[in-house]
């Protein structure tokens, strides 16, 4: 038996589930339906979003954002700024290492009196801007981001998890990062600890 | 020429959900990228040359969505591939391995691996696909091969 007959025969395993439909009307609402579900979810996610400090640029060049900067990899980096098909959302598309990458996200601000409005594409860059990431290079190296700040944290995980604290702007951030099964990388991320401070280690910017 | 959604969604369903769950993981996400899939099909004003650049586009949209899917940073409550796994019926238990083996190679291997194990792509069709050089997909096909190699053993052929 060759690889590829080995290959499809492992992955003919896998196809859709039969509840699915595949009628085109019928596909439009479901995905419709989805959306508006994920935007429900990115609502109560981004809910603290309420008006930026202003530290992303915004490009608005005929009433559509097609620009902005994002801290990407430790770098400010230029995006371009799609935004979802259905609304509620914008894809941000950019280089890396030779390569198309994408993030992206959105959401509803909820004012005091309850109404939501659409986040922007320069909030949701914000809050992507806030949140600490963790990546693992092709030597296995283990990276954290948070703006511009970029720090080797392989060793510092104990039995798949690892407790540092950055500062950015003389604020402390305290992060928990797990090392999943499957290989990627949790992070749960906080300004504020009640408790345990001294199990965090310190890492300063590189 | 433009090939009705309903021909399209015969020939390919299947394959659109094993790209995209190759690189997201995720049954349900999968679904959901096949059908969005289909549905930018279905609007799109693109013009197409052949039936093959049909599947190329195809294949494409679903692996670039997948991406997008992992790169949001809201993530709804993922089933894990173990979980998932059980849920499969496999020909035989070494064809489980080598599934199992596959989903756990890093991404930019992963979906070399599956385009030219699965989709019979050459280098230069995925190179286009993908929007890479050649040797950059050579390099990940390499990698991708030893890798499996090095964990599979015998139960895959060291194949150049």
């Amino acid at each position: 038996m060759t690889n590829k007959e080995r290959y499809k025969q492992a992955f003919s395993a896998l196809h859709p589930s039969g509840r699915l439909s595949w009628e085109v009307e019928e596909m439009a609402m479901i995905q419709k339906k989805h959306k508006t579900n994920m935007a429900v979810a990115a609502a109560i996610a981004c809910a603290v979003i309420i008006g930026g400090s202003g530290t992303v640029y915004a490009a608005d060049i005929g009433g559509i954002q097609e620009k902005l900067s994002l801290w990407l990899y430790g770098e400010k980096t230029q995006v371009d700024v799609t935004e979802n098909s259905g609304g509620g959302g914008y894809t941000f598309t950019y280089e890396h290492d030779g390569e198309t990458e994408m993030v992206g996200g959105g959401g509803v601000s909820i004012g005091e009196d309850g109404t939501e409005t659409w986040l922007s594409a320069g909030e949701v860059a914000e809050s992507i801007n806030k949140s600490a990431y963790v990546r693992a290079d092709e030597e296995g190296r283990v990276w954290v981001y948070y703006y511009d700040q970029k720090s080797d944290i392989t060793e510092l995980f104990q039995e798949n998890r690892c407790l540092i604290s950055l500062s950015h702007d003389d604020q402390p951030i305290y992060l928990e990062i797990i090392r999943e099964e499957d290989g990627f990388y949790s992070c749960s991320q906080t300004n504020k600890l009640e408790q345990d401070i001294e199990s965090y280690i310190f890492v300063p910017a590189e | 020429m433009k090939q009705s959604v309903q021909e399209l969604v015969a020939l390919y369903r299947n394959n659109l959900f094993a790209a995209a769950f190759n690189v997201c993981k995720n049954a349900q996400d999968a679904e959901d990228i096949v059908q969005d899939t289909f549905l930018q099909y279905y609007t799109t004003k693109n013009k197409f040359e052949s039936e093959q650049h049909i599947r190329a586009w195809l294949i494409r949209v679903a692996i670039n969505k997948a991406k997008n899917v992992n790169h949001t940073f809201w993530k709804r409550n993922k089933v894990s591939l173990e979980e998932y796994m059980e849920t499969l019926t496999f020909e035989t238990p070494e064809s489980e391995n080598l599934f199992e083996t596959v989903m756990r190679l890093p991404e930019k291997y992963r979906i070399v691996i599956h385009l030219f194990y699965y989709e019979d792509y050459s280098v230069r069709e995925m190179a286009d696909i993908l929007h890479l050089s050649e040797s950059n997909i050579k390099v990940r096909l390499s990698r991708g091969r030893r890798l499996l190699r090095e964990t599979l053993k015998e139960e895959w052929n060291d194949d150049k």
